[in-house]
């Protein structure tokens, strides 16, 4: 005997659906070609054996849905038909009876509905009864797909008879109806439909729940058209909304207690009913929230409702709140039931309740800053009570928390107004290392972008308690050091933000420099080379603030004094550190502006600072390389610098002069010999008037082309003579009486004899090219015939 | 061809960002070369700059730590040899004569310069000089009215038109000067 080919369960559902649609195009075929030719009977009883296919069980509720549309389609022409049939003057009322007598239950009802609504068509009157017949008769059938459908079906129909007016009924003279006949009509399909749909979930096999979930999913439009039906009827004033619809429909949700039937439909009436009416029921749909079944995601609807009403707030058509809704406290009290309600509610969907909250309370109330605090209370009292504590960074509850925290810094945009949340800071302890760190990169980020400036001592405080972690070292930080690059850019951050701790007044800037010295001066050896040279220059351009203030504070020059004392102390703590490089070119720069404000002591602090970098220099610059930098800077600076008497002066040139001598290379002795020169130049004394000590710029160049002439290297000899040259050529145009022609020529006839001998490569074109530039420098000056200096005797 | 000069950010030092002004006007894919006359003093700045353009030459500031600028560097673009140099080391710091005998040395038509945080831009002896000034306008001792600027140079042939952006009072000044090499 032949196999006969197993079906999958696909293939099965789509042969069934074939052949069923099969027998409805035949049945409907027929039943149109009785009509057409008047026979009502017979049409009526193909459109029952078509209606027949309905009563099936084999179906999935896809396949039946089909199934149904293919169905209903024909049913219009039926429906037409008896229109106008009824138009012409049949009596309907026969016919209502007349299509009880059909044989099955299923075919019967729906016939009954299509005939029933043709009857309100043709006659209003008689509307009331008839649709309160209909949705009773319906109960009939209690199979859950199959009476899902019918009321549907019924829902369909009557879409558009419903009677929608204020009409008073009482008495019973109006037969047509009211709108709370419809509220009523429609609570009830409601109910039977939802009753139908959760009795789903209770039959067949429980290895088959996952599969009836799913199917149930499916259907769940069917049951939320009530809704919508509902929402559509334009009668319904907010009175009625208030006592006869919100609580009939809350009513059925709460107590159907199945989970997937509440979680649907209290979206569902979020969305169907507009924003006003909503306000208007907040309580008692809050209430309903908080009795739902423990497996609902209560979260994501009160989520939805707030997201919903915030946005209503923010839009244009929309007046705002109205100010006898208290919307914060009612969602706050709520919500604390709900979670009071739920002892299992994981703490990531409380924390994800308190961000729905944050954003309610700033987008509607944007202005009071204490509904913000009040929810971090309430996430601090709920914390302390579950004993959360160093939340693992990346977990679900730390994520909701970070979100939580960023809302109100991202809103505001100002770090001031954050400050003010008493609570805020608190929420950073619970945290572990690396969320902190993340939180608070992301303050200083916000400060940055915003250009915030922090105006006092007290916020500069809190602010860097707030971000300790980037501050200084933590209990709870990991073993291994960061990411050298990531230390860097984080700390390079924290430099920058300290220029924005700033003050119009500065006194209390001095405060603030003195707050942010002791937070960051506990940073160790790592930190404080980012963090302390932003400081040592912000205290420089106060003191440069007080010089503007001369006339109106008598103490400017003491203050001056005081903050110079807080520069030195800062640039000590970075020698501590046993840094070098930065704190010689942090006392360089503090004495310029030292010597630059002419306070009571500034030559005294200024002379401190460059013998404390020539102190560095000497002790902790070994390199030779970084000693010709560091000395060439020295040098530099000096020359700049009209405070210092000859006392002061002539100790820190001839120092200078001394070390450049002593350079460890001599091509770097004699570099560094040959700028010495500038010093007893142009030089200044307090004065501000120029040493011109020509005898001595002659005396530092002799010495450089005594080194230079030891040179082994002749190519780098010849470079030295080279750049000599230029020197000499500088102090000689400068009118340096010292400095003659003689020389000039010497030099030059020495660079000649010796570069023809030098190796032929880049190096000594090069060193061509200076020469010959020189050289045409010195043409062009002795041909236009300079006025001050004679160039006559040059040989070139 | 558009060279854009700048320099003395000294972030974080003395300063928290480059003007937001200065910001909206470089935007990347207009400039081809950047020559910066040093102190970006953290790789922060160095990357921002690198977002401008892909082609950026840096010299050392007396506040860069990081070894591998040079003190000095010539750059050619189109027919100009382009000296740069922080400057620090020039003795007396913005001396036209002394930044004159690093030209002589470098063999450059333009030479660029800073460190003195004050825009200059001049002609001597037939060459041409450059300071952009600090792009941040950050303190300096010396100067207690530094305005934030910097440069952009329109390289054409044999001329050179140089741009230069001055923030004053949060307003951003442009003024043009042409050099033509002889």
């Amino acid at each position: 005997m032949p196999a006969t080919p197993q079906l999958s369960p696909q293939e099965e559902q789509e042969k069934l659906l074939e052949e069923a649609i099969g027998v409805v195009k035949n049945q409907a075929f027929q039943m149109k070609r009785c009509l057409d030719k008047g026979k009502l009977m017979d049409g009526l009883k193909h459109a029952s054996t078509m209606l027949g296919e309905l009563r099936t069980s084999l179906l999935s509720p896809k396949s039946y849905y089909e199934l149904y549309m293919a169905i209903s389609d024909e049913l219009r022409h039926l429906e037409m038909y008896l229109v106008e049939e009824f138009q012409k003057g049949r009596k309907v009322a026969d016919l209502y009876e007349l299509v009880q007598y059909a044989g099955n239950i299923v075919p019967r009802l729906y016939l009954l509905i299509t005939v029933g609504v043709v009857y309100i068509k043709s006659n209003e009157l008689s509307r009331r009864d008839i649709l309160k017949d209909l949705v009773e008769m319906c109960r009939g059938v209690q199979h859950p797909l199959r009476g899902l459908f019918l009321r549907n079906y019924l829902l369909q129909c009557t879409k558009n008879v419903l009677p929608d007016n204020n009409d008073d009924a009482t008495g019973g003279e109006n037969e047509s109806g009211n709108v709370q006949d419809s509220v009523d009509f429609i609570q009830l399909n409601f109910a039977e439909m939802n009753k139908l749909w959760v009795r789903m979930q209770h039959q067949g096999h429980s290895r088959d729940r996952e599969r009836r979930e799913q199917e149930r999913r499916e259907l769940r439009i069917l049951v939320g058209t009530n809704l919508v039906r509902l929402s559509q009827l334009e009668c319904i004033d907010m009175e009625r909304f208030k006592k006869n619809v919100l609580p009939g429909v809350l009513e059925q949700v709460v107590n159907c207690k199945d989970p997937i039937s509440q979680e649907y439909l209290m979206e569902c009436v979020i969305q169907v009913f507009p924003d006003d009416n909503h306000l208007q029921c907040l309580s008692a749909f809050l209430r309903a929230c908080a009795d739902l079944h423990p497996n609902v995601n209560v979260k994501n609807i009160i989520i939805a409702l707030i997201d919903r009403l915030a946005s209503f707030a923010q839009s244009e058509e929309g007046n705002g709140i109205p100010s006898d809704i208290q919307l914060f406290d009612i969602f706050s009290q709520q919500i604390a039931q709900v979670i009071q309600n739920r002892p299992d509610m994981p703490p990531e969907d409380i924390v994800a309740l308190q961000v729905a909250l944050m954003n309610l309370a700033l987008k509607c109330y944007p202005d009071k800053v204490e509904y913000v605090d009040k929810v971090l209370e309430t996430t601090e009292d709920i914390f302390n009570r579950l004993n959360l504590d160093h939340l693992e960074h990346g977990a679900a509850v730390s994520k909701e928390l970070m979100k939580l925290m960023k809302i109100p810094i991202d809103t505001y945009n100002s770090i001031l107004t954050v400050l003010e949340l008493q609570h805020f800071g608190a929420m950073f302890e619970y945290f572990d290392y690396k969320g902190r760190k993340l939180m608070s990169c992301f303050i200083i980020n916000n400060i940055l972008e915003n250009e915030t400036c922090i105006p006092t001592q007290e916020q500069v405080d809190l602010i860097l308690n707030i971000v300790n972690c980037l501050v200084q070292d933590q209990n709870d930080q990991p073993e291994e050091i960061d990411d050298p690059e990531d230390f860097a850019e984080e700390q390079g951050l924290m430099g920058r933000f300290i220029h924005l701790l700033y003050s119009e007044d500065p006194n209390q800037q001095f405060l603030i420099l003195n707050m942010a010295r002791k937070h960051f001066g506990s940073g160790g050896d790592q930190r404080i080379k980012f963090t302390l040279p932003p400081i040592v220059f912000a205290a420089c351009r106060l003191a440069n603030r007080y010089v503007d203030l001369k006339e109106e504070d008598e103490n400017w020059e003491k203050k001056c004094q005081k903050i110079f004392q807080f520069v030195h102390q800062t640039i000590g703590a970075l020698i501590k550190a046993e840094l070098a490089e930065i704190p010689l070119r942090l006392f360089l720069q503090g004495a310029v502006t030292a010597g630059g404000i002419e306070f009571e002591n500034h030559e005294t602090v200024a002379y401190e600072f460059m013998s404390q970098a020539f102190s560095i220099y000497e002790e902790e610059i070994s390199d030779s390389k970084a000693q010709l930098a560091a000395i060439t800077l020295i040098i530099a600076t000096l020359e700049q610098m009209s405070c210092f008497g000859e006392e002061n002066h002539e100790p820190l040139r001839t120092q200078c002069a001394l070390a450049a001598s002593k350079l460890l290379k001599k091509p770097d002795q004699c570099r560094g010999v040959s700028i010495c020169s500038h010093l007893f130049w142009s030089g200044k004394n307090s004065k501000g008037e120029e040493m011109r000590d020509g005898k001595r710029v002659s005396d530092c160049l002799k010495k450089g082309l005594k080194i230079a002439n030891q040179c082994m290297d002749s190519s780098v000899q010849v470079q030295l003579f080279v750049e000599l040259l230029n020197h000499y050529i500088y102090f000689f145009e400068k009118g340096c009486d010292q400095i003659s022609i003689q020389v000039l020529n010497q030099i030059i006839t020495k660079i000649q004899e010796h570069l023809p001998n030098l190796e032929a490569n880049e190096e000594t074109d090069q060193i061509n090219k200076h020469f010959k530039n020189t050289v045409e420098h010195l043409q062009m000056k002795k041909e236009i015939g300079d006025t001050e200096v004679s160039f006559a005797g040059l040989t070139i | 061809m558009l060279v854009l000069v700048l320099g003395d950010l000294h972030i974080p030092h003395r300063c928290n960002s480059v003007p937001s002004r200065f910001k909206k006007l470089l935007v990347p894919g207009k400039i081809q070369h950047i020559l910066c006359t040093g102190n970006l003093c953290t790789k922060e700045s160095f990357d921002y700059l690198k977002t401008l353009a892909s082609d950026v030459h840096v010299v050392r500031g007396d506040f860069d730590e990081n070894m591998n600028y040079p003190e000095q560097k010539v750059v050619t673009v189109g027919q100009f040899r382009i000296g740069l140099c922080h400057g620090h080391q020039v003795v007396p710091w913005g001396d036209n004569e002394s930044l004159a005998m690093v030209q002589r040395q470098l063999d450059v038509d333009i030479l660029i310069s800073g460190h003195t945080h004050k825009f200059e831009a001049f002609e001597h002896e037939g060459k041409f000089y450059i300071n952009p000034g600090s792009a941040t306008g950050s303190y300096n001792p010396l100067d207690s009215s530094v305005v934030p600027s910097f440069v952009i140079l329109d390289i054409q042939q044999s001329t050179v038109v140089a741009y230069v952006y001055k923030l004053v009072n949060n307003d951003v000044k442009v003024e043009r000067i042409e050099y033509r090499k002889s």
